[in-house]
């Protein structure tokens, strides 16, 4: 699954794009996982420690115009993007 | 019960007779109406009972200290500035920051009213206890930052505080900023209105003490507070700065691009500050930020073959104004044009949403295309400084622009309003409205005019994108946000802290009630919060606002958006007018004694 990363998570990560390699579809919790586990740098800035949540004001939007549902699955054509909600300035 | 335990002075000073006087006020006042936007709302509403002209003598200046400013409490030292708008018409309550705030309440104030004219170009000075007009002439002309040093050299003294207008506030541009320590109360043309009473500046210099009515449990929660604030809930701000945003709007397909034609703009990577950041060979970056705030949330930057003073904060809706906004793809004529506004004065917003409107009625051939010297087209940043200098010096289609795109397109006419992207005559800001529901309403009923800073409702929309909530869901998440605002900005704490707090109403009222002594709890916050909302909608509506003024701009209903995620989206009349509705609906059944309008 290809994620875009924007914000802190691409300043952490130090690219824009990383792919994981999960099962799809996916769940948010899973996909969070996978995630903290490609790029350690996330954790606890952009992934809480405990590795269940985003930590505000990083969130998962899919085609960056849309949060998942809870318990809604997902997989690489919902175009998934760790990003921020902007604000201010 | 312990009475207000911060300083209670309010000054009043009349420019035409060059007289003032203190009083105290009473404890009742600061229970009412806290502070910030609160208090100076409250000192408005009590001196503006009806119809003014905002460049006119009887229109007052008010400026509130936040009730922690020069106390412990991170990212506090703030300050209200309200006036009535030469912009709007209608109520501007304005925020600023840094020393300056801080010293207004070391010179024993919780606020200062303006009132009058001056028959010369003046300084007020205030120095503690007492109040000097000082001749301005020599300071015409000059900048901000240039009439900090001026007075600072003519005083001998460095750390003298200041705020300033610029040429354009001299010279009555609508959308004139008021600047201190190198923040400004930007938006609605503050300036404007120090610029018609010939106020160039007010000078502090202030030493009392501040007090705090119990100053273990204060510094026990500001701690906390600055703990949080150094952790990653403000990661973006400290170190990506708010321009951030413009790379994740665009994904978002949320960048409104020349003048709101398009949601995303082709040249935006090569216009972010994040490239510049990036970019360590080409650009140096600088930081700074408010006094006695942790999170330092400003990033300057500048080419390394140039000179450092030169370095233009790189905001992200300065940032928008110039580049997305106006089609331009060059980064250094984007800070140039950051930094000749700060220079002289102007609002990045309304002059960046002027100079675009003028692209886009340059297109349509309703203004020359030669106005400006370089072709008045999308994406000419060569344009920039040449249109920005003539709205500075209210020159050629400069002066039809310093009015704002809502009066300019009047006087253009040949069906310009299409092209003007206001509410209640104040430029949008750079978010994208027509996927955002909730925000579009907000903008809409936002007192103020089309401030993202007042009703930013836009996370509820991108959480819960579904067409299935409610009207009255969607108005009471407006309402809150609205009222949200309100208490922020009555204490006056920074909104970039807001993920600082885990159970904001109650945290922010023990705050308040440790630093002021006055006992509040989260209820009384809203409480307070709710009567100050009220109390800037009474002064509209005797300002003549009414309720078909809480609309948006013409394009927003009849163009969908054309690109994007988001294409095909557009604001639909009657959904707004519903919408309107249950928010008018649940503001009345919460009490509310609205003028309708």
């Amino acid at each position: 699954m290809n994620v875009e990363l924007f914000g802190m998570a691409r300043a952490l990560a130090g690219v824009s794009h990383v792919v994981l390699a999960l099962d799809e579809p996916v769940e948010l919790h899973d996909f969070l996982r996978s995630l903290a586990e490609a790029v350690p740098a996330l954790v606890p800035d952009v992934i809480a420690a405990s590795l269940d949540a985003f930590v505000e004001p990083n969130l998962l939007l899919l085609d960056g115009c849309r949060a998942p549902r809870a318990g809604e699955t997902f997989v690489d054509a919902d175009r998934p993007c760790v990003l921020f909600l902007a604000s201010g300035g | 019960m312990m009475g207000y335990a911060g300083p209670r002075d309010l000054m009043e000073i009349d420019l035409t007779t060059r007289t003032w006087r203190r009083s105290a006020l009473g404890d009742d006042v600061f229970a009412d109406a806290l502070g910030g936007v609160g208090l100076a709302v409250r000192l408005i509403d009590e001196r503006v009972r009806g119809p003014l002209d905002p460049l006119s003598p009887e229109n007052p200046i008010v400026f509130a200290a936040g009730p922690f400013a020069s106390t412990p409490v991170p990212a506090a030292n703030k300050h209200a500035l309200a006036t009535i708008s030469p912009l709007t018409g209608l109520l501007n309550e304005g925020l600023s920051s840094s020393h300056f705030s801080a010293v207004l309440r070391r010179c024993g104030l919780a606020a200062l009213v303006i009132r009058g004219a001056a028959e010369h170009w003046t300084t007020i000075a205030i120095d503690g206890d007492e109040v000097r007009f000082e001749d301005a002439s020599a300071l015409q002309g000059q900048s901000a930052r240039e009439t900090t040093k001026s007075l600072r050299d003519a005083y001998g003294d460095r750390s003298l505080r200041v705020c300033a207008i610029g040429a354009a506030g001299e010279r009555g541009v609508r959308y004139a900023a008021v600047e201190n320590d190198g923040r400004q109360a930007g938006r609605g043309g503050t300036g404007a209105v120090f610029g018609a009473k010939r106020l160039k500046a007010v000078a502090l210099r202030g030493r009392g003490e501040v007090g705090i009515a119990d100053p273990k449990r204060t510094a026990s929660i500001a701690a906390t507070l600055k703990a949080r604030a150094l952790g990653p809930k403000t990661a973006k701000y400290r170190v990506l700065g708010t321009s951030a945003n413009l790379r994740v709007l665009q994904r978002m397909g949320q960048l409104p691009t020349r003048n709101f034609t398009a949601a995303q703009f082709e040249g935006a990577e090569n216009v972010t500050p994040e490239r510049a950041r990036e970019s360590k060979a080409t650009y140096v970056e600088l930081r700074a930020g408010c006094a006695g705030c942790p999170v330092q949330c400003e990033h300057l930057y500048v080419r390394k073959d140039r000179d450092r003073r030169s370095a233009a904060a790189s905001e992200y809706e300065s940032v928008w104004a110039f580049g997305p906004n106006c089609g331009v793809d060059d980064l250094d004529a984007v800070l140039d044009a950051i930094g000749r506004c700060d220079e002289l004065g102007l609002d990045t917003i309304s002059t960046g949403s002027a100079i675009a409107f003028a692209m886009e009625c340059a297109e349509h051939g309703l203004v020359r295309s030669d106005a400006f010297g370089p072709k008045l087209r999308f994406g000419n940043g060569a344009v920039l400084i040449p249109a920005i200098d003539a709205i500075g010096a209210r020159r050629g289609l400069g002066d039809v622009l310093a009015d704002g795109v809502r009066a300019a397109a009047r006087q253009i006419g040949g069906g310009a309003e299409r092209f003007a992207m206001h509410c209640k005559g104040l430029e949008l800001p750079g978010y994208e409205p027509r996927a955002l529901p909730t925000y579009a309403l907000g903008l809409a009923t936002c007192t103020r005019g089309a401030c993202h800073n007042r009703s930013a409702t836009y996370d509820k929309d991108l959480r819960d994108p579904s067409d299935d909530r409610s009207d009255a869901a969607r108005a009471q998440d407006a309402i809150e946000a609205e009222d949200r605002a309100v208490a922020w900005d009555s204490l006056v704490l920074c909104k970039f802290i807001r993920d600082c707090f885990e159970d904001f109403d109650t945290e922010a009222a023990a705050l308040w009630s440790a630093v002021s002594g006055v006992q509040l709890d989260g209820a009384g916050l809203r409480a307070a919060a709710q009567r100050t909302w009220e109390r800037k909608r009474a002064i509209n509506a005797r300002l003549g606002w009414t309720r078909d003024d809480d609309t948006l701009p013409e394009r927003l209903f009849a163009e969908a958006i054309a690109d994007g995620p988001n294409a095909g989206r557009r604001v639909e009349p009657g959904r707004l007018a519903s919408l309107r509705d249950a928010y008018e609906g649940l503001r009345a059944a919460a009490g509310t004694a609205l003028p309708v309008g």
